[in-house]
């Protein structure tokens, strides 16, 4: 079993598991493993707000559209998609409102806040240094 | 449409939530509901039919994990300062960890059993049907409370006026789904195509009835069936693919088109059907015995949404206007003028039924509303425990509170401090309370449930018992803690200096003061806790021994040690043209299934009869003994069954004169009759009846059937139907000789040689399935039907029983407390007096002439009140007087021989005290 780490002097390296001493295994693949699991619910934060960013939409709507600009590489699940709505609601960086359209059911729509804004404007220039480190660093270039 | 297809997903997403046991606000209940009834609305768009597109929305559901959701943090905030109040209110009640025990435990006694029996009540009583717009519902009564039962025929033209918007016609059932052999029941409904859509409930897969599946012998796919939501999961463990499967109902394959959603029951409240089959298919099962045709099979309950704007007494008036066409239409020409009197009467009304129709509520409101005043009461004396308990802790605190006037607080700050404690106390007694509730109302619900009929109520969380709870534990608060919130707030600065000057100085402070007030306030609170523990323990006592007097009374037989079988014909198959047993072979039949179970080792004795005690059956019919006392006709109403020989000697009831049954009173021979003692008396004002003949009247009155029964024996009373009712007179005829109505099931009844009689139920079936293998067999003890029928006086006497030794428990220890707590105040005092010469023995009277004036200033009061309260469960008791002297004495005894228990402990440790000790701790 491998991990892929970068090493300092820029190139990729690969350590195995088997050269680390046995009770450093388990605390590395758990740092890992959280770290990819913080930067994933990162990302699900960013991606939802960017795409409130523009238009207000409902729940399901926005399940839609993830999906299809992502041409399916990219699915909430059903539950956590809310979780992550109602926890950019609770630090009030989009707003949920239930709108009722004539002839539609009523909806719960989210609109990103001016606090949202500014978040994800801040939120995009970590990324675009993160990339830029990672692309000075091993040498991954991003589109 | 959308509303109802909504309800639905919010149906699911709440028992998918109630599954992985997590809370989820409504708001976020109604938002994922939103999106997977779009997510079945796209599916839908791009062309996937409704099954697949539910299912694919299902899935969805299935995979997710509400756990972050449940977590949904919302805002909430204290106002000022009270935070900081319940913080100090947690540590001070940590700081006497006994005395916050005992007061939480009690409370949660007390808050529990009211909220489980307030939860009962309201799925029982208050709560509307999960359906759409449950008030607009109807239906037909001829008492105002419940359903009257229609035939087929009124029902169908019922139907064909239009007299409702919708409207469906229903009877509770069960249904046998083994294959062979032993049944095995399931709760089910007969209904007609109506029920969904008058009710507005669409099935979550499948479909529901149309008009065609409703057809006599069933419709276009052949006998179909609805069911459950819970049955689904149960037996198909929620299998996507269920819509299309087959079940075996009464031996007969059924195709399931439907599944109904989680949360409804059907129409009756305190039973939920698992399997709908649609009246049409009724046939199919009863063969030529079918009720469809039955102008005198009285089993439909009929419910109808009322057209709007129509009121129900608009609906009433319209439904009388055309009653008399429905009767003339559905009556028989050859019924008699009694018949035509007494039928459809005028006096019938529509009822609003948006709670339903139930047998259950019309049973257990009386029961039910005496239970609830009884739990009331064992909380209000928990009340008084704990506002007792408090008081002595606000005298011990009065320091403390001084100090705190002295620093600036201000009375109500002192007041408020004291009553957020009572509130802490509450809360904590009411959340464990919760559990004793949902604990309580769970076990309360299986001990009404019987073998035969299954007790369902939806006992899920609404507003009503939150509010109820909520309600409870804030007068509960208040009720305890009021008092000593204004005792302290009523505590001088001055006070905290007082405390620690001289022993003199003592004398004139506030703790001195709310010390004597405590004390007579306190005498005050065990008084009321003792007539109100005497009342308990006399509605105790009176349910207890109604219970114990039914448990004992002398049925006429002897109920150990016999097993009852029911045996179904109605799906042997025995004659090639009618697949089934025609009605003369039954008995043949049977008989010889008789004669291998009387073989079988460990069998004393073996009868058939078509009824046996205290079964669902009754059978009754006009009788005349001519040359007997003269009667009316209404009066000339006995019960009769039909037994075979030995039936009588099987169940231990004696023939006192004449003789059974024999082998040769069979078809052809004189018909031949036995009647009781009760018979005897009534018909023949207790002369000897045998010899005599009895003849069944006709349907007009005042006619008899010319042929008669010679009555060859006197039989001793036995109980028919109920064990409450007194023994009716009874006309038993032999089984082997022509006349009785068309059955398909009988009952074989076998007494065991030795041992409980359920264990011969394996050979008795191997037996009877030898001789016929398409027998139903149904196996039950005669035990278990007799506790069966006393189970609501089971319930209540159990009930009343724990809540009246609860309440006895509760005063003896406020008692306790009370003198225990003056015991230490008066240390010195006894002291001193023992120091002068006093005798322990005069100490101990000193502490007992008051414990002995207050209990009986309590068991006064709580007799006048239980004499006065009784009167109101009079008719819950059975064989005693809601004045019964021997109850009120024995109550009283109990109450004075557990209160001077309770004071004779702390007096006895008064008499041991060691003056120069007391005296040097002052």
């Amino acid at each position: 079993m491998f991990v892929a780490f970068a090493s300092c002097a820029g190139a990729q390296h690969l350590i195995s598991l088997d050269d680390i001493p046995d009770s450093r295994i388990k605390s590395v693949v758990v740092e890992f493993t959280s770290t990819i699991r913080e930067a994933k619910k990162g990302t699900a934060e960013l991606v939802v707000l960017a795409f409130l960013e523009d238009e207000s939409c409902h729940g399901y709507e926005l399940t839609q559209l993830i999906e299809a600009r992502s041409g399916g590489a990219l699915t909430f699940n059903f539950a956590s998609l809310y979780a992550t709505l109602y926890k950019l609601e609770e630090r009030k960086w989009i707003q949920g409102r239930w709108v009722e359209k004539p002839g539609q059911r009523r909806r719960r729509y989210y609109t990103i806040t001016a606090h949202g804004r500014d978040v994800l404007a801040a939120q995009r220039k970590e990324w675009r240094r993160f990339f830029e480190l990672i692309r000075d660093l091993a040498g991954v270039t991003y589109a | 449409m959308r509303d109802r297809e909504l309800r639905q997903w919010r149906a699911l997403v709440r028992d998918r939530a109630d599954r992985e046991w997590r809370a989820l606000s409504s708001d976020v209940v109604d938002e994922l509901a939103c999106h997977l009834a779009d997510l079945h609305g796209s599916a839908l768009a791009v062309g996937a039919s409704d099954d697949e597109a539910r299912r694919r929305a299902l899935d969805v559901l299935n995979a997710a994990s509400f756990l972050e959701l449940s977590k949904r943090p919302r805002a909430r905030r204290f106002p000022g300062g009270h935070m900081h109040d319940i913080r100090l209110a947690v540590r001070q009640l940590r700081a006497t960890p006994i005395v916050t025990v005992v007061a939480v435990l009690s409370l949660a006694l007390g808050i529990g059993a009211n909220t489980a029996m307030f939860s009962i009540v309201d799925s029982l009583v208050l709560r509307a049907l999960p359906v759409r717009q449950p008030g607009r519902l109807a239906i037909v009564s001829d008492d105002g409370h419940r359903a009257y039962w229609m035939t087929y025929p009124i029902w169908s033209d019922i139907q064909s006026r239009h007299l409702f918007e919708n409207a469906f016609a229903w009877s509770t059932a069960r249904f046998n789904l083994a294959e062979r052999g032993e049944t095995e029941f399931v709760d089910g409904i007969w209904t007609s195509a109506g029920i969904f859509d008058t009710l507005g409930i669409a099935p979550i897969l499948g479909r529901g009835f149309t008009d065609a599946d409703d057809r006599r012998g069933g419709g276009p796919d052949g006998p179909i069936a609805v069911i459950s939501y819970s049955f689904w999961q149960r037996r198909f463990g929620g299998a996507a693919d269920t819509v299309g499967r087959r079940l075996t109902l009464e031996r007969i394959p059924f195709t399931i088109v439907g599944i109904m959603p989680p949360d409804f029951f059907g129409p009756d409240v305190g039973r939920r059907f698992d399997v709908a089959i649609p009246l049409g298919a009724e046939p199919l099962v009863r063969g030529k015995e079918t009720f469809l045709d039955g102008p005198w099979t009285w089993w439909l309950a009929i419910m109808g949404r009322l057209k709007p704007p129509q009121s129900i007494e608009t609906a009433t008036a319209s439904f009388r206007g055309v009653l008399p066409q429905i009767r003339a239409a559905t009556l028989p020409p050859n019924a008699s003028p009694e018949t035509w009197a007494s039928n459809l009467k005028d006096t019938f009304t529509l009822i609003p039924a948006a709670n339903g129709d139930s047998g259950l509520r019309a049973r257990y409101q009386r029961p039910l509303i005496a239970m609830m005043i009884v739990v009331a009461l064992v909380l209000l004396i928990a009340c008084a425990n704990i506002a007792n308990l408090l008081l002595a802790r606000a005298a011990a605190r009065v320091h403390e509170m001084s100090i705190r006037r002295a620093l600036g607080a201000s009375p109500w700050r002192l007041a408020r401090q004291l009553l957020v404690e009572s509130l802490v106390l509450s809360t904590a007694g009411a959340l464990l309370g919760w559990l004793v509730a949902r604990w309580g109302s769970q076990l309360l619900v299986r001990e009404l449930s019987t073998q035969t009929n299954t007790v369902f109520l939806d006992l899920s969380l609404d507003w009503r018992v939150l509010g109820f709870t909520a309600t409870v534990t804030v007068a509960t608060a208040l009720l305890f803690g009021i008092a000593p919130a204004f005792r302290s707030s009523k505590v001088e600065p001055i006070d905290a200096l007082k405390e620690h000057g001289s022993a003199s100085a003592r004398g004139t402070s506030t703790a001195m003061r709310i010390f004597a007030v405590r004390i007579n306030l306190a005498g005050s609170l065990v008084v009321a806790q003792v007539a109100l523990s005497v009342v308990l323990v006399v509605a105790a006592g009176l349910f207890v021994r109604t219970f114990s007097k039914l448990a004992t009374l002398p049925l006429g037989f002897d109920r150990d040690r016999l097993l009852v079988v029911t045996v179904d014909m109605q799906r042997a198959p025995i004659d090639a043209v009618t697949q089934s047993l025609r009605p003369a072979q039954r008995v043949p039949t049977l008989e010889r299934a008789l004669e291998s179970v009387r073989r079988l080792p460990g069998v004393r004795g073996a009868g058939l009869s078509l009824l046996t005690p205290v079964s669902d059956g009754g059978w009754n019919g006009r009788f005349e003994v001519p040359g007997g006392v003269p009667l009316t006709d209404r009066e000339r109403r006995a019960y009769r069954n039909m037994v075979s020989p030995g039936w009588f000697a099987t169940f231990g009831t004696l023939i006192l004169a004449g003789r059974d049954f024999a082998e040769t009173d069979r078809a052809g021979a004189p018909p031949v009759a036995i009647v009781n003692e009760a018979f005897a008396r009534h018909f023949l004002n207790g002369a000897s009846p045998v010899g005599r003949t009895v003849r069944q009247a006709a349907r007009a009155p005042g006619e008899f059937a010319p042929a008669g029964f010679e009555i060859i024996g006197l039989a001793a009373d036995a109980i028919y139907k109920s064990v409450r009712d007194p023994v009716p007179p009874t006309v038993y005829t032999s089984i082997f000789q022509p006349g009785g109505p068309p059955f398909a099931s009988l009952r074989l009844t076998v007494r065991a040689a030795i041992g409980p009689p359920a264990l011969l139920s394996r050979s008795v079936a191997a037996a009877m399935t030898a001789v016929n293998p398409d027998f139903a067999l149904t196996f039950r003890t005669m035990s278990d039907s007799i506790d069966a029928s006393l189970t609501q006086e089971r319930v209540v006497a159990m009930l009343s029983g724990f809540f009246g030794g609860l309440a006895l428990l509760l005063a003896g220890l406020g008692l306790y407390g009370v003198t225990a707590y003056a015991v230490a105040r008066r240390r010195t005092e006894i002291g001193i007096r023992m120091a002068l010469g006093a005798a322990p023995g005069g100490v101990v009277r000193l502490v007992l002439t008051r414990v002995v004036l207050l209990i009986a200033a309590g068991i006064a009061l709580g007799a006048g009140l239980g004499a006065w309260a009784a009167q109101f469960v009079a008719s819950l008791l059975y064989g005693l007087e809601p004045r019964d002297p021997a109850t009120l004495a024995a109550a009283a005894i109990t109450l004075a021989a557990t209160g001077t228990l309770a004071g004779w402990l702390p007096a006895r440790r008064a008499a041991r005290i060691d003056p120069a000790a007391a005296l040097r701790e002052s």
